[in-house]
């Protein structure tokens, strides 16, 4: 880490701690808006569920608590004081922020081993990708809310750090640990043997396989996972029930409290005889990027890892602005193809009327009454319709950079696809 | 008799009860007790208790109940319905200890004997149906998520095995929203013997009960047995109501209420805003006259003959008055004074009876005695998104310690945080208060929230409990068609403790609370399937049509239109055919 990075590391956590003291109760504030806490991810829920395990409850026998069981065995032996609290939030956020300079530093963004950007030359420096993760007001927002999709997001930027440097092994146990934490990372993991593949030196190379590389890690993982169950089955006192209360709550969507994503009015308005239908639609919906994406972006595994950050943003179950906080960030790794991307007026606009509306429409309809859910329910869609927007816009300049490296002499000049 | 050697006026009050314990195993009893309460109110308490076995066919006991009751292993019933609120600060101390009364709407707890945990819910359900169809009430729809199984605050009255006690199993629901009304008091009186024809249970009707200022019908079933070992069942069945003397003896002259003219009113002239058309109510001047006829539209028509033989204790109808005020009853009664503030009659078989009490000025009430605890709960905070409960509990007494059972049962769908509960004396928590918590969390669509506190609050202290929830938001079918009206929570239910044996010896409930939730918009499934479905096609379209395309050049590409595309589709089939027409085609 250089000495720029170091200081906006620090100025970060300086603005942090400063947010926590100086506003005592801007924390409870935001962990109490929908659009930071989920019911997976809720700080709130966690206190209500470490105060059930303190006392020798079952948190899972419950339908407010529906996070990891390492949570709450993390946090039980932490000081109650919420200055320590605080403290490990903040702490998360400059990992996930040293990871992203490690990426940012190993330039896997702009050159990879099959493809090197023409543009390579216009990228940020990592401190700058670090500012852009660290004074992201949504990734402050999220720090201060405390809900606990921030060590998801740390874990999965390990993640990729590691994977950026080869180590393929160590990659897909932080991934392991962000799955266990919210189970969509589980998608990433055959990019992530893709990024480490391609990241590992040619010495190591020789005489393996992709196949075999990729049959290696999947054991790790799911050995991983599986030993992050067992520790877990140990930590609730030899139970089942965290399997149901957690994942299954993911999957199966009982808890329809609002939030930025486009499930919870879906499943509120469906038919009861559809619902289990278009719940398989769309987790499925979800999976179905995967192979289209390894495949035409096969060159930059680092990228599918960030569009499929950014789609699961929108389509997950229970989204938070946590999720896009992520998948900016790791944007911010590709500031070279942002001149070729057509919509960043639309994009970023549509962002900020959806950031500042959707608070306010929420207020119309929860407390003043004089709106009804439609209006929250518009301002998702319009917010859900923005970040797909960005998304697709950064995969077609991404792949029009690939085109424009293997074609010099057509950079600048209009393009069509067939 | 232990009780008969009490010193004071609820030895008085207490002897039917005890008649009545006395009379066990004689098979029917009836009696009524008026007490005449502040503010021009009149408690009217019915009893009437029944004696039989499941197999007699001669008994009093009702058989249709004794089926149910045989057919879901229930071996003790308590069904209440009740309306409105007992006035503790004007009433004072509820009747009967607040054993016969309910929380507002239905509420329903039961014994029933099962070797587990499911077939006990199997026969709750068996005995839930059975009971709606038999009271006309909603008790079918006490469901998992209704029903919970109270751990502290409930104890069984009956005599029963140690052997069995360890197979019954204890469950409690509550229907909050029920609104009681005639349907359930027919079928009611029709469990009676004489069916509400003759005896005191003439007087019930509809219209004079449910205009009550709060009224509350029970039942309870439980085994009593002798010490032989021969056991019997034993049904009590109370109506305990509270009539405003003005507003029914209004119903003589206009059978809807409407309010009086001015010159009726009485006010107080001191008030400097007195007269014209202002006016401040004065409210105990007088005791107004009121008769048993006036009261409930109808004399008692004779004594009912299937019920015992009175005694010199066991009479009909009580009167607890005033001393100074007088009373007049029909011919062909007999009275028993038992204190000066405590008058009883024996009724004449075959003669109606009625009472005639004049007008005593200025009022004169009879001492209250204050109940054990007060309690009140309400709702705090605002938005539909989230909220807490305050309760507050105080202790009247002077010098002693109250300790109670703070009983919640709460929909699965208001979540509330355990973490937040908290319980204080003047904004202090000394730590003490609080003895000991049972609580089982709700589960979405399965269960409710149970939530048992055992409180401990010192003499003239006010304990403020508190706690926060989120309220969910619901699946747009699961709403009732009045969504925005809200949902009724169940009210609390405070069982106070003796202090030596554990046991509840008071019941107190408060009142109900009504929670709005968010509401989605009714109207719009359709629109949302296809707003939803449209972002996530416009997403996989876009990415998906990004992917599989291939880049060239503007320039690269013929016109680049549809049109020129397909003429040149056209052109190249044309020169492919003329190249060669025997060749197979390639494209």
């Amino acid at each position: 880490m250089d000495r720029r990075s170091f200081t906006v590391v620090i100025a970060a956590v300086i603005l942090r701690l400063v947010l926590f003291t100086a506003f005592p109760s801007l924390p409870n504030l935001l962990t109490n808006r929908v659009e930071l806490s989920t019911p997976v991810t809720s700080f709130k829920r966690l206190q209500e569920g470490l105060f059930l395990y303190t006392h020798g409850l079952s948190p899972y026998d419950g339908g407010v608590f529906h996070q990891a069981p390492l949570l709450l065995a993390f946090f039980t032996t932490l000081p109650s004081n919420p200055i320590v609290v605080y403290l490990v939030y903040i702490l998360s956020d400059v990992l996930s922020a040293y990871s992203l300079i490690q990426i940012a530093t190993s330039g896997v963004s702009v050159s990879t081993p099959y493809h090197t950007s023409s543009r390579k030359s216009s990228t940020w420096p990592p401190w700058a990708v670090a500012v852009a993760f660290l004074f992201n007001p949504f990734s402050i927002a999220t720090c201060i809310a405390r809900p606990t999709i921030v060590f998801t997001n740390t874990a999965i930027l390990t993640a990729i750090a590691k994977g950026v440097k080869g180590h393929g092994i160590a990659a897909v146990l932080a991934l392991a640990m962000a799955s266990y934490l919210s189970l969509y990372p589980v998608l990433l993991l055959p990019p992530m043997v893709l990024l480490a593949y391609d990241s590992l030196p040619a010495a190591k190379k020789v005489g393996r396989s992709l196949g075999s590389f990729a049959a290696v890690l999947t054991a790790v993982f799911t050995v991983a996972a599986a030993g992050l169950g067992a520790l877990s089955w140990g930590i609730t006192g030899g139970s089942w029930e965290f399997l149901a209360s957690t994942y299954g709550v993911h999957l199966l969507l009982p808890d329809l409290t609002p939030n930025v994503g486009l499930w919870w009015y879906f499943f509120i308005e469906m038919f009861d005889s559809f619902r289990e239908f278009f719940l398989c639609v769309f987790q499925l919906h979800l999976a179905v990027y995967l192979a289209g994406l390894c495949l035409r972006l096969r060159k930059q595994p680092l990228f599918v890892i960030t569009t499929l950050l950014g789609i699961s943003s929108i389509f997950k179950s229970y989204p938070s602005i946590g999720d896009t906080a992520l998948y900016l960030s790791l944007l911010s790794l590709y500031r070279h193809i942002f001149p070729l991307m057509r919509y960043t007026f639309f994009v970023t606009s549509t962002l900020l009327y959806a950031t500042l509306l959707g608070p306010a429409f929420y207020y119309l309809w929860i407390y003043a009454g004089s709106g009804n859910a439609n209006f929250f329910y518009a301002i998702t869609l319009v917010w859900s319709l923005a970040v797909t927007v960005l998304v697709s816009d950064a995969i077609f300049a991404v792949l029009r950079d690939e085109w424009e490296t293997e074609r010099p002499e057509m950079k600048g000049k209009e393009i069509v696809q067939i | 008799m232990r009780l008969l050697s009490w010193p004071s006026i609820t030895q008085l009050l207490l002897a039917p009860l005890v008649v009545a314990s006395a009379s066990e195993y004689n098979d029917y009893s009836e009696n009524l007790l008026l007490k005449s309460l502040p503010g021009n109110s009149v408690l009217a308490s019915f009893r009437f208790v029944s004696n039989g076995t499941f197999d007699s066919h001669h008994s009093v006991f009702p058989r249709s109940l004794a089926q149910i009751l045989q057919q879901s292993q229930t071996k003790e019933l308590h069904l209440k319905f009740t309306l409105g609120r007992w006035d503790a600060e004007q009433w004072g101390r509820q009747i009967w200890d607040g054993r016969t009364a309910g929380g507002t709407g239905v509420e329903l707890w039961a014994w029933v004997e099962a070797a587990d945990d499911s077939e006990a819910d199997a026969r709750w359900t068996t005995l839930n149906n059975a009971l709606s169809g038999l009271f006309c009430a909603s008790l079918n729809f006490i469901d998992s998520t209704r029903t919970i199984r109270p751990v502290m605050s409930f104890q069984p009255d009956g005599h029963h095995s140690p052997e069995r006690l360890e197979r019954l199993h204890l469950l409690h629901g509550t229907l909050p929203r029920e609104p009681v009304c005639t349907e359930n008091l027919t079928p009611f009186l029709k469990l009676l013997p004489c069916k509400g024809k003759a005896g005191i249970s003439s007087l019930l009707d509809g219209h004079r009960l449910f205009d009550a200022q709060w009224q509350s019908m029970s039942i309870d079933v439980k085994p009593v047995c002798e010490e032989s070992g021969k056991c019997q069942l034993q049904m009590e069945q109370t109506v305990d109501m509270v009539l405003d003397v003005e507003r029914s003896l209004g119903k003589k002259d206009s059978p809807v209420p409407k309010p009086p003219p001015i010159e009726h009113l009485s006010c107080d002239q001191e008030k400097p805003y007195a007269g014209g058309d202002s006016c401040f109510p004065l409210s105990g001047v007088t005791d107004l006259p009121w008769s048993l006829s006036e009261m409930f539209g109808r004399p008692i028509r004779g004594s009912c003959p299937l019920a015992v033989v009175p005694t010199e204790e066991a009479t009909h109808v009580c009167v607890n008055i005033a001393e100074q005020r007088s009373i007049f009853v029909s011919q062909g009664s007999e009275e028993r004074k038992k204190s000066p503030e405590l008058r009883c009659f024996i009724l004449n078989e075959n003669l109606d009876f009625d009472i005639i009490l004049p007008e005593l000025s200025p009022s004169t009430n009879i001492p209250l005695t204050p109940p054990p605890l007060y309690a009140s709960r309400s709702l705090t905070g605002h938005g539909q998104e989230r909220g807490g409960i305050q309760a507050v509990l105080n202790n009247p007494s002077s010098n002693s310690t109250v300790e109670f059972v703070y009983l919640e049962s709460l929909p699965w769908f208001m979540k509330p945080y355990l973490h937040t509960l908290s319980a204080t004396i003047s904004g202090k928590d000394d730590g003490n208060i609080i003895q000991d918590i049972y609580y089982r969390p709700a589960l979405d669509r399965k269960r409710g929230t149970q939530l048992e506190v055992r409180l401990r609050v010192p003499p003239r202290e006010t304990v403020l409990l508190n706690y926060e929830f989120d309220k969910a938001v619901l699946r747009y079918t699961e709403y009732p068609p009045d969504a925005n009206r809200g949902f009724d929570i169940a009210p609390a239910i405070i069982s106070i403790l003796d202090p030596t044996s554990q046991k509840s010896t008071f019941s107190i409930r408060t009142t109900s609370l009504l929670l709005s939730l968010p509401t989605p918009d009714f109207s719009m499934p359709y629109n949302v399937i296809i707003l939803t479905s449209t972002v996530m096609a416009l997403a996989f379209g876009s990415i998906f049509n990004i992917l599989v395309r291939r880049f060239v050049g503007a320039d690269e590409v013929l016109g680049g239109g549809l049109v020129s595309k397909i003429r040149g589709r056209i052109m190249a089939l044309v020169a492919n055919r003329r190249a060669g027409g025997d060749k197979p085609k390639t494209e």
